[in-house]
């Protein structure tokens, strides 16, 4: 019977605890059920107006494990027996006993499958369970079986008639006391633990007094009682206050009371509603009927928007991050605990906002005396409740001396007719430090692959460095041997002279190219030629080229525009291009050895630096992953050089793919802005940019 | 002598060098311009320093078309590189010496008086 859902405590010591508690409550209150319902009854159906012991079944067998039901089954069919018989014959108490078990089994399975457990009225979607199931469907078999033991017993022809008083006087029964009934005995059963507040007690208290004293002045004083429903509108105003206040239990406990007090209005000083007409008890059920319904809405609706409520502050008050609700002029009206939390332990006025305080003007006043995160945040605060902008990220480190901690900071727009802002700060030193070490590793990387590169050049470079310094030498010498001579030959060796200033300043000169190559320097951004850029790329490889008999070709437009970057990276990128492109064609025969490089200016934009090669061309489905890390077409290569090459491209805001050509052989393309443009920024080392305010 | 050089600055400082101990010289920027040189497949040079490398026709290749015109000359080679390894691919062709850049005044007269089977005289007195 697990289906049933309701949860029950698993001690058996404390189970039979709460059993003992169940039954001392249940005993009462179905004797005096069974005894009211006796006296309120119609004349000739047999039926109750308001049957309590329906409300008091159901409820126990909802709370109560099912091994306990028979108790319950069996208290209430003796409290049955006790109060009718003998004065009615044994078989229509007998049957009417079945009815009335039947329905109230019927109602407790149902309202628990239903409703998955105890129904807890909040929201209303439980509140239609809890009417189909103990409202409707559960009274319509008490009232089948009950409305043929009528007709059994003679005492009516119509079977409708009595079907009908049996259904809505245990609908209005379920609909009045059974949400009640559920929480006293959820209570018995120690299934609802809460801790009550004083205040909440002290309020309960206050309510049921306003409530007896508004029910006694309209029962009680000389107001007219031309129809009794008409003068209980008066008690509205406490219902929904029990409703609003206490759920659906604390409406249900004052809808009860305003129940019995309704009838006692009507039957006044009458032991039985033998006097009653059929339409002055219907009209009262149909009153308190739709009174219910509006009020237990209500309720359900209320606890449903509580509910909400309750779980968005908790929602918010578990985050780490501090979240802080700005109205349209600005004003926090809303901080969660991390905010708090972090404005107690703060000494910056900016940190130190609070719930209530006028944020936007904390920002002014912080901008006004000069303080750059106080402008940036007046900014993007302004941006986004004006509707400038859907939101605004801001990073800064803690302007608190002796903080050395990253905040961002978002500002987004509060989606609702009356505007505003949310505010999520969260410390991102951890992440911030994990940047700059990985842009440091970067760094690295790129270093390493440009020394790489290098090496790879070495024995053409040593030819190239030895030409001028076998020159030197052979001059110096023959120089030597002139001014040896007798009479020295000054003229000649002045000459000679000359020409080793010249060689040593050639070789200089490369000493000093290869050094900056090698160089771990920090970037710098300069304008450059693209075309020297190139020539001087061709330049550095021409020995190597030479050594493996590839024949340069180059296509460069003299007047392509300038670009704006870092000399040293690019060119290792393009010296890296290059030496892919010889690698590729090692297996390829002497005349089709050709390498092209070309600068072009396809627009006015940017420039387009191409190497070309006439080798093997790449394997299609390795064109776009040959930029990743580690994938490579070598045999005796890392993967490593592409891969920091594109990292540098799109880094100085280009570039750059590779494509087979048609006639054979691969060109990598690699397109870059120019310097022109003012949006080119190299997005870097970001500690080159000022600490203060980073956007 | 003959020298074949492809970079201007080198080929300049070894004629002087040349000229120093009164050596004729002539200088070629490539083999090409040295084969062009060739007077009915005969050299102008007794001897022939060539650099190993050359763009468009290394030292190598420049030794096998003379070898393949049946022109025989002593060579001195010249290059960066390791002067053994270098040598090793010169085997069986009229290579006298390889030379290390950049290259000794002494080690070059050495090797030029073996290829010429003569003694340069060193017009300054002793070397």
């Amino acid at each position: 019977m697990q289906f049933l859902g309701a949860r029950h405590p698993p001690e058996t010591v404390q189970g039979s605890r709460h059993l003992a508690a169940s039954l001392l409550l249940f005993v009462p209150l179905v004797f005096a059920g069974n005894e009211i319902g006796s006296i309120l009854r119609y004349p000739d159906v047999g039926s109750a107006v308001l049957f309590v012991p329906y409300a008091v079944l159901t409820a126990a067998l909802v709370v109560s494990r099912p091994r306990d039901w028979v108790w319950y089954i069996l208290i209430d069919s003796i409290a049955h027996f006790v109060t009718h018989w003998p004065q009615w014959p044994m078989s229509w108490v007998l049957l009417a006993t079945v009815a009335n078990v039947a329905r109230a089994l019927a109602a407790a399975v149902l309202v628990a499958r239903l409703c998955d457990g105890i129904p807890r009225f909040v929201g209303v979607r439980t509140l239609w369970c809890f009417v189909v199931g103990a409202v409707i469907v559960a009274p319509s078999i008490g009232a089948s079986i009950g409305a043929a033991n009528v007709v059994l017993h003679g005492a009516s022809d119509d079977y409708w008639r009595p079907w009908r008083a049996w259904f809505t006087s245990n609908a209005l029964t379920a609909f009045t006391m059974l949400p009640a009934c559920m929480a006293l005995f959820s209570y018995t059963a120690g299934l609802n633990r809460v801790r009550v507040e004083r205040r909440r007690l002290v309020e309960g208290v206050l309510m049921t007094a306003a409530l007896c004293a508004t029910l006694a002045f309209i029962l009680l004083g000389s107001i007219e009682r031309t129809n009794p429903a008409v003068t209980l509108f008066a008690a509205l105003p406490i219902l929904f206050w029990s409703a609003l206040r206490f759920g659906a239990a604390g409406a249900s406990g004052a809808l009860t009371v305003i129940t019995f007090a309704a009838i006692w209005s009507v039957d006044r000083g009458e032991t039985s509603a033998a006097g009653l007409s059929d339409g002055k008890i219907l009209g009262l059920q149909f009153f308190m009927f739709f009174t219910a319904v509006s009020v237990l809405c209500l309720a359900a609706i209320a606890a449903g928007r509580e509910a909400v409520v309750q779980l968005h502050r908790a929602l918010l008050a578990s985050l780490h991050d501090h979240v802080a609700l700005l109205d349209a002029r600005g004003v926090m009206f809303e901080a969660n605990a991390s905010w708090r939390r972090f404005a107690e332990s703060s000494a910056a006025p900016l940190h130190r906002a609070r719930t209530g305080d006028d944020y936007l003007a904390a920002c002014r006043s912080s901008a006004e005396r000069g303080d750059v995160m106080g402008t940036a945040l007046f900014d993007g605060v302004t941006k986004v409740l004006s509707g400038a902008e859907q939101h605004v990220e801001i990073e800064y480190d803690d302007p608190e001396p002796g903080r050395h901690e990253t905040y961002a900071i978002r500002i987004e727009s509060l989606e609702r007719p009356d505007g505003g802002a949310v505010l999520t700060r969260a410390n991102v030193t951890a992440r911030r430090q994990a940047q700059l070490e990985i842009e440091r590793h970067r760094r690295e990387l790129s270093h390493l692959a440009r020394v790489n590169v290098l090496g790879q050049l070495s024995g053409a470079l040593a030819h190239d460095l030895n030409q001028p310094l076998t020159a030197i030498l052979s001059n110096a010498q023959a120089a030597h041997k002139w001014l040896l001579r007798d009479p020295p030959n000054t003229e000649y060796a002045t000459e000679i002279l000359q020409d080793i200033i010249d060689d040593d300043r050639r070789a200089a000169a490369m000493i000093h190219r290869l050094r900056s190559l090698l160089k771990r320097g920090d970037l710098r951004v300069e304008r450059i030629d693209a075309a020297d850029l190139m020539s001087e790329a061709l330049d550095l490889s021409r020995s190597e080229l030479q050594a493996r008999n590839i024949e340069p070709m180059t296509s460069i437009n003299p007047a392509a525009p300038a670009l704006l970057g870092d000399k040293v990276q690019l060119q290792q990128v393009l010296l890296n291009l290059i030496l892919n492109a010889c690698d590729a064609m090692n297996d390829v025969e002497e005349p089709r050895r050709r390498l092209e490089l070309s600068v072009a200016s396809d627009d006015l934009r940017t420039v387009r630096l191409s190497v070309r090669d006439w080798g093997v061309g790449l394997p299609t489905d390795l064109i776009e992953r040959l930029f990743e890390p580690f994938v490579t077409t070598k045999s005796d290569g890392l993967g490593l050089g592409l891969s920091i090459s594109r990292t540098i491209i799109a880094a100085h805001g280009g570039r750059l793919w590779a494509e087979n050509n048609p006639g054979g052989g691969a060109t990598i393309h690699c397109v870059l802005p120019v310097a022109e443009q003012p949006e080119v920024a190299i997005a870097e080392p970001t500690s080159t940019l000022p600490d203060a305010v980073r956007h | 002598m003959a020298i074949v050089d492809d970079d201007a600055g080198v080929r300049v400082g070894l004629r002087r060098l040349c000229e120093v101990f009164d050596l004729g010289v002539s200088v070629y920027a490539s083999g090409h311009e040295f084969l062009a040189s060739l007077d009915h497949g005969r050299p102008h040079a007794d001897c022939l320093l060539i650099d190993a490398h050359m763009p468009t026709m290394t030292g190598v290749e420049l030794q096998h078309d003379l070898l393949s015109r049946g022109v025989q000359i002593p060579t001195i080679v010249f290059t960066g590189d390791d002067p053994d390894a270098v040598s090793a691919h010169h085997t069986g062709l009229s290579v006298v010496a390889c030379l290390r850049k950049p290259v000794e005044s002494d080690d070059l007269i050495a090797a030029i008086e073996r290829a010429v089977g003569a003694v340069v005289s060193d017009p300054d007195g002793p070397r």
